[in-house]
């Protein structure tokens, strides 16, 4: 089980088939977690709509 | 300096005058250029300069000339962006990937602009597969500004901006996914303009993002610009630019949070632009889109999803045939979870209701199109007084609404601020190109009055 974010985001890397070394994961985390913060304020802009399961 | 030499810098009208008349030669343009990008070889403006075959067609554009052919750009040097497929000519992408890559037919834009009867003159340099603002090219050299070669010439398109601005060629192909042609354009100081999206064919350009790319061309004046949009997209805007009235149009310049973090150098020369549209009989009113402020976050997740898409393979089975940049970026991508790229096209829909919202009161928008002037060759951030931001961030603020949106929008030279040139946007209505180019017509006439003291 992934703790770390360094750890998430080598499994993430792992999963998506990306052979990162643990230096390009190291590179990668700074940028990685900006844009997670991004998507973060994306979410949270976005008025909550009402929605229904009725597909 | 002789004629042939003094034209190298002349507008592509001009110069396509000067050639159906046949009072220079397609050849000797040809030679006058090609010493001139050999004197220029430190700004890295070509992957592939032009060389003997550009000759040869500047040779059966003598024939053609001689025997009274017609044609919008017969004989006319134009210079590529080397992610546009050219048949029979080296296509890298700048990228070492396709270092070798020699395709067997012609991009669709391409085709158009040998149709017309363009010579087509060398591929320039871009950032590595279009990804990126600087065109610090690590394969193909450090592309710099003709201004200050100390500084970004900006990019993706960097070296059409600088064969342009140089006066290395007439006129220039370029691409925009996010800002490519015009923050460019604006950084060296010529025009660029972004179609609307679809408005000029894409089949063999090498993709960046779907949904967000564009083809357009980079030029010495607007005039120009308009003739290369009229051959790029087999209609014409531009003509019916040149007869569009401006009086009574009407002028939105942006304001809000989003043009906040501007250098006062550069909302100066917006300011005086937007005055000057005034006395002229414009009607000029301020305006305000608060969801331009996701627009930062919003291309982001897209580009980097669609991106990735396109990059699918070669980033995992050849990640170190990329520069360490664009590697981060689409490794990066890959990570780019369904549900965050839906979230995108959400935030996407509401900026463009939003903006178009405010295309019911008004017929063009105005705004910088860079929030800084060059940038120096490196530099990482801006500091603003709120904090730092990224360059490359910064550099595509404002305009990257308008690839999410696919509106028509065109950087036109306004002036400079400290040495350095700076770009005003005028963005229109979807396929409103000829509304677009009468306004900026009109704010490259006025530059030279407004030119600050």
């Amino acid at each position: 089980m992934p703790v770390t974010e360094r750890e998430q985001l080598a499994a993430a890397g792992r999963a998506a088939g990306l052979r990162l070394t643990a230096q390009e994961v190291a590179d990668l985390l700074p940028a990685w977690k900006r844009y997670l913060g991004l998507v973060e304020e994306l979410r949270a802009a976005m008025a909550p709509e009402d929605w229904d399961d009725g597909g | 300096m002789t004629a042939v030499e003094a034209l190298t810098s002349a507008p592509l009208v001009e110069i396509a005058r000067s050639l159906r008349r046949r009072k220079v030669s397609p050849l000797e343009l040809v030679d006058a250029y090609t010493q001139r990008i050999e004197r220029a070889s430190g700004l890295h403006a070509f992957i592939t300069p032009p060389g003997e075959r550009a000759r040869q067609e500047a040779r059966q554009a003598e024939r053609r000339l001689s025997r009274g052919e017609a044609g919008a750009l017969l004989g006319v040097p134009i210079a590529v962006k080397d992610l546009f497929a050219t048949r029979a000519i080296r296509t890298t992408a700048g990228s070492r990937i396709l270092r070798d890559w020699v395709p067997s037919h012609d991009a669709a834009a391409v085709a158009r602009l040998r149709e017309a009867g363009a010579i087509i003159f060398g591929k320039t340099n871009l950032h590595e597969f279009a990804y990126g603002v600087s065109t610090a090219n690590p394969w193909w050299g450090v592309a710099r500004n003709p201004h200050d070669p100390t500084r970004s010439p900006g990019g993706s398109s960097g070296g059409s901006a600088i064969a342009v601005v140089a006066g290395l060629c007439a006129g220039a192909l370029g691409s925009d996914t996010g800002g490519s042609i015009r923050v460019p354009a604006a950084l060296c100081g010529c025009v660029g303009l972004k179609p609307t999206f679809g408005a000029i064919p894409l089949e063999g350009t090498i993709p960046l993002g779907w949904s967000l790319d564009h083809a357009g061309p980079l030029a010495r004046t607007v005039g120009d610009a308009a003739l290369l949009l009229n051959v790029l997209t087999g209609f014409d805007p531009g003509r019916q630019a040149g007869r569009a009235s401006t009086r009574g149009v009407r002028v939105g310049v942006l304001k809000g949070s989003i043009v906040q973090k501007v250098q006062p150098r550069v909302s100066q020369r917006v300011d005086a632009a937007a005055r000057a549209l005034r006395r002229q009989g414009l009607r000029v009113r301020e305006v305000t889109i608060p969801e331009m402020e996701w627009t930062v976050a919003t291309q982001l997740v897209t580009l980097r999803a669609e991106a990735s898409a396109v990059h699918s393979r070669w980033i995992r089975t050849r990640p170190r045939a990329y520069g360490a940049d664009v590697r981060i970026r689409l490794q990066l991508g890959a990570l780019v979870a369904g549900a965050d790229y839906v979230l995108a096209q959400r935030m996407r829909g509401r900026l463009r209701a939003a903006i178009g919202r405010v295309f019911q009161d008004v017929d063009v928008l105005l705004l910088p199109t860079t929030p800084i002037t060059a940038p120096v060759v490196g530099e990482r951030s801006v500091r603003w007084r709120s904090g730092e931001e990224p360059v490359d961030g910064a550099l595509v603020r404002l305009t990257a609404p308008f690839n999410l949106t696919g509106l028509p929008a065109l950087s036109v030279p306004f002036g400079s601020a400290a040495g350095l040139p700076v770009g005003v946007q005028v963005v229109g209505q979807w396929m409103d190109e000829a509304r677009v180019l009468a306004v900026g017509r009109l704010i490259e006439g006025l530059a030279e009055e407004e030119r600050p003291v």
